[in-house]
């Protein structure tokens, strides 16, 4: 590689090499943090970001491709890292208080996003198989140890060796697809898989590889058959780590099974079958399991599961606006996801835990203007409009009908349907039931700030959709 | 630019309610509340001294993009058939606040705002003339009526509030898959007018007046999906029971007015007699179920199942006095049933009991009550004289032109109406005074009259000179006919 081409490469990669430059500075500048200025780490964290966006934002013009065919900076990675940057940030202003409450504000627990951040950032931008995973594993390894963050709670630390174990067979099967197309084509880069293969593209060996490469990623997005771990990971995780993971690492998720599963190779063997197969079960049993939930936690789990199934029918009709789609319908989750997370890790103050749905009883009459927020957050997750989770669950309905799926919107709308039953029962918690307690919110100004931004997000898309819905299609990889 | 009236009407509401949460008093939010409807009313007054009722062209129409990418544009207008029910919408938003100024005392802003709220997602709907802007109101809706019935509501507000929201929810989700198809086969827009010219292959129609259907059955409500009706009718507060009846139940008629009718003549015509069957079987057994209530709010709302059976028995007899007498009917509908359950809850107010055996009497105790009462309850089952006569004959006399059985069946649910209704009356008004004994009653004071009286002007207004409301929808109506008989080849 020569000098220039380097350059190039590291050119294309600032916003990376940021972010980990900065992770690591702050790693060794935290620990002369003394007790009752932990703000100074939040700001510090949030200033990497941002500078790591603005380098983003100044790169975007045009496509950087880097590292000899590794890695690419195009329009797709740059709308998938803003939406990291969102999810990070809104996580970041979340943790102050609630790591202070729960004893986890160290400075590593910052370090660790980033470095996640880091790695949900190489992913976006890979396009070869071993990037990916290079990616892939730096994000997950430090959720893992994000995970059991709550040191002195069993609940959490059985997450987190759950995690680790079923996290590191999905890698193993996810690699064992890679090392059989490797065997199959003579390469691991994307672009380059379809020119090396010769035969059938129906071919069984290249059929297995496929099959375990689509395995080792719907894990990472929590899809059935491959999504025991979200539940008891969900809940027994400090909740920040919940909001961040159920954002953050799912859109990552998302940017790899998009550049993946649309490969032409991949996308000739008809691997939609199998990825149609996926979403309906995914969504029915993310719905339905999401009925029956009394904590609070493990329901946005299993929503979060049925969502990961409503966006996977977008990456089924495929096409520039099945693609697009399913970016916008993760830009919209994540405002009303973190939302919804928000106003949860808010309630967490002194003793009370906020976790379990019925404490929420009557929260409207004594806080009109927050239960207000919270049931908008709701019913966009419900998916009624005029909220943003309308317009996202709409443009990958018409993403669908232009293919001419329309059973698959048919069974997604139903399905939805059911979902929307778990949502307003919340709704009718916190509106239709008298309070039994006195309900002391920890509403800093932090948390403020994040509530009034993704309601902002959750409304606005969705009275407004049109610029984000350009910003989703020009973004599109492959045209 | 024209000025924007449509939108005025459509947004006062919010702007009332925005206004509303500011306010901290319970009596300013009431006299807040009031004041904005009367504003809209009086803005749809003048819509309806401005509206030309020679043409069958939408009026006062209004354009902006508002999702270029996908053909989604802010349309707005009104033609013969939306205008009464815009009307409607905005005289019933007045009465609710009226009938709900005592009744409600507690959360009374959050009430309020709920309504105002709901009054304008409905008359956006009425004025919608795109169909993603058509779906964003009729989908919204659900939120401040789900919240209407479960804060607000009676006993078992919380089950009603569900059942309400899942069925009307899974009805209009299929509806939605019905635009897109729609959208992709009339050349990826949006625009209902431009949808309506559209023809499209048979197949498609029929799939799609099938998707269509089951939306618009739930919410008019259908027999067998009606079963949503009772319970949230009787557990919604009044001014929730007002709205439902009076304009909710409109939409589903409308629907078939504006999107099954003109863009799917084909299957419209294809499926008129079982639409006829179903329109019968709603009229007698709503009838047969209302002849066997104790509740008065209940015997009201199952009456409202039978009533809406003639409406939707208008439209699929596809002539011109069948859809003239159902969207005449539909109006009075509103009005009538509006009215009495106005009275239920105004009775309500009093005794605490709906329960008709507990009334008896009342006549002595409450005569101006019982007397208009008497007048709404005759226009229930269509009295001479009184609006519904004028709608009702109309739609029979369409329907027997179109199916002879269907319209013998309808005139044997007239028949019930009339037994119910006024053993209804008898029960409560007349006969030895029980009443006077276990409660103490008040007769109707000047707030109620106020509510009362534009409503009873009303009935008697189009039960005896019908022509200046027929006049508003005549246009229309022909026109949608020739689409019609044009889309099916006939």
């Amino acid at each position: 590689m020569t000098a220039a081409a380097l350059f190039q490469s590291a050119l294309a990669s600032v916003p990376e090499i940021v972010v980990i430059i900065g992770a690591c500075i702050l790693l060794i500048l935290g620990q002369f943090v003394r007790k009752g200025q932990e703000h100074l780490l939040v700001w510090a964290s949030v200033a990497i970001v941002l500078m790591a966006a603005l380098g983003t934002l100044m790169l975007a013009s045009e496509v950087r491709p880097a590292y000899t065919g590794m890695f690419v900076a195009d329009r797709f990675a740059v709308f998938f890292k803003f939406v990291f940057y969102l999810a990070t940030v809104l996580t970041f202003l979340l943790s102050r208080k609630y790591a202070e409450i729960e004893g986890i504000g160290s400075s590593e627990y910052y370090v660790l996003i980033l470095f996640a951040l880091s790695g949900m950032m190489i992913m976006a931008s890979a396009i070869d198989l071993l990037s990916i995973y290079v990616g892939l594993e730096l994000m997950v390894l430090c959720t893992y140890v994000l995970t059991g963050f709550l040191r002195r709670e069993r609940r959490s630390n059985e997450a987190a060796l759950k995690y680790v174990i079923l996290g590191a067979v999905s890698t193993g099967i996810f690699l064992y697809g890679v090392s059989l197309i490797y065997g199959l084509t003579g390469t691991t880069q994307l672009d380059g898989m379809t020119a090396a293969v010769t035969g059938d593209p129906l071919d069984p060996g290249l059929l297995l590889a496929v099959v375990f490469i689509v395995a080792g990623l719907v894990f990472k997005v929590g899809a059935v058959p491959f999504h025991m771990w979200v539940p008891d990971v969900y809940e027994g995780a400090p909740t920040t780590i919940t909001a961040f993971m159920s954002v953050g690492a799912k859109a990552a998720g998302f940017a790899v099974i998009l550049r993946v599963f649309l490969n032409p190779l991949v996308a000739a063997s008809n691997v939609w079958i199998i990825v149609a197969v996926i979403a309906v079960v995914t969504m029915a049993l993310g719905s339905f399991v999401a009925l029956v939930q009394d904590n609070f936690k493990r329901l946005l789990a299993y929503s979060s599961i049925a969502h990961a199934g409503f966006a996977i029918f977008g990456v089924v009709a495929g096409g520039a606006d099945g693609i697009a789609s399913v970016m916008l319908y993760l830009l919209i989750y994540s405002f009303m996801n973190l939302g919804i997370f928000a106003a949860v890790i808010m309630m967490r103050n002194g003793d009370f835990s906020g976790e379990v749905i019925d404490d929420y009883a009557g929260f409207a009459k004594s806080h009109p203007g927050l239960a207000l927020l919270m049931l908008l957050y709701l019913f966009s997750l419900a998916g009624i409009p005029p909220t943003a989770g309308f317009f996202a669950k709409f443009y990958v309905l018409v993403a669908l009908v232009e293919r001419g799926f329309v059973m698959l919107a048919v069974i997604a709308v139903l399905l939805s349907a059911v979902a929307a039953y778990f949502y307003i029962r919340i709704v009718m918690v916190i509106y239709m039931r008298e309070p039994e307690r006195v309900f002391d919110p920890a509403l800093t100004p932090m948390v403020r700030t994040t509530l009034a931004f993704t309601a902002l997000g959750t409304i606005g898309i969705g009275l407004f959709p049109a610029w984000f819905l350009r910003l989703a299609q020009y973004s599109v990889f492959g045209d | 630019m024209e000025f924007p009236l449509l939108s005025l009407i459509v947004f006062t509401p919010v702007v009332g309610a925005a206004v509303l949460m500011l306010l901290r008093s319970d009596d300013a939010v009431r006299w807040t509340a009031l004041g904005v409807t009367v504003i809209d009313l009086l803005s749809c007054v003048a819509m309806l001294a401005g509206f030309d009722t020679t043409t069958h062209e939408m009026q006062f129409t209004e354009t902006r993009l508002w999702v270029p990418a996908l053909g989604i544009t802010y349309a707005l207008g009104i033609d013969g058939i939306s205008a009464p029910f815009v009307f409607l919408t905005a005289l019933l938003g007045l009465i609710c606040v009226l009938a709900s100024w005592v009744a409600i005392d507690h959360k009374v802003k959050s009430f309020m705002v709920s309504l105002l709220v709901m009054q304008a997602l409905m008359l956006g709907v009425f004025c919608a003339l795109d169909l993603f802007l058509f779906y964003v109101f009729w989908e919204a809706m659900l939120i401040p009526m789900y919240l209407i019935i479960g804060i607000w509501g009676g006993e078992g507000r919380v089950y009603a509030a569900f059942k309400f929201f899942l069925y009307t929810l899974a009805g209009s989700l299929l509806f939605l898959i019905g635009v897109i198809v729609l959208y992709f086969h009339g050349g990826e827009t949006f625009d209902i007018l431009a949808l309506t010219a559209q023809d499209l292959p048979f197949r498609v129609q029929s799939w799609l007046f099938i998707a269509f259907l089951i939306a618009f059955a739930v919410k008019v409500p259908m027999v067998p999906v009606h079963t949503w009706l009772p319970d949230a009718h009787v557990q919604a507060p009044t001014a929730g029971s007002i709205i439902l009846a009076g304009v909710l139940l409109k939409m589903g008629a409308y629907g078939f007015l504006r999107f099954s009718l003109p863009m799917l003549p084909e299957a419209s015509v294809y499926y008129s007699t079982p639409m006829l069957w179903l329109s019968a079987l709603a009229i007698v057994y709503g009838g047969l179920l209302a002849l066997a209530q104790d509740d008065l709010k209940k015997l009201v709302a199952y009456s409202s199942i039978s009533h809406m059976g003639f409406v939707t028995l208008g439209i699929f007899a596809l002539n011109l006095r069948g859809l003239e007498g159902a969207i005449l009917q539909m109006f009075n509908h509103g009005v009538t049933t509006g009215a009495l359950f106005l009275f239920v809850g105004l009775i309500y107010e009093r005794t605490h009991t709906r329960s008709i055996a507990d009334y008896g009497g009342l006549m002595k105790a409450a005569p101006i009550y019982t007397t208009f009462l008497a007048l709404f309850t005759l226009s229930s089952m269509a009295l001479p004289g009184t609006n519904s006569f004028v709608g009702e004959l109309l739609v029979l006399s369409g329907g027997f032109a179109a199916n002879l059985a269907a319209g013998v069946a309808a005139v044997l649910g007239a028949l019930l109406g009339a037994a119910y209704l006024l053993g209804m009356y008898r029960k409560v008004a007349l006969g030895p005074a029980s009443v006077g004994a276990r409660f103490k009653i008040r007769d109707v004071n000047t707030r109620e009259m106020v509510a009362i009286l534009p409503l009873a002007v009303l009935v008697v207004w189009i039960g005896l000179y019908p022509k200046p409301f027929l006049n508003i929808i005549d246009a229309s109506v022909k026109h949608l006919l020739t689409q019609v008989h044009k889309g099916s080849g006939q």
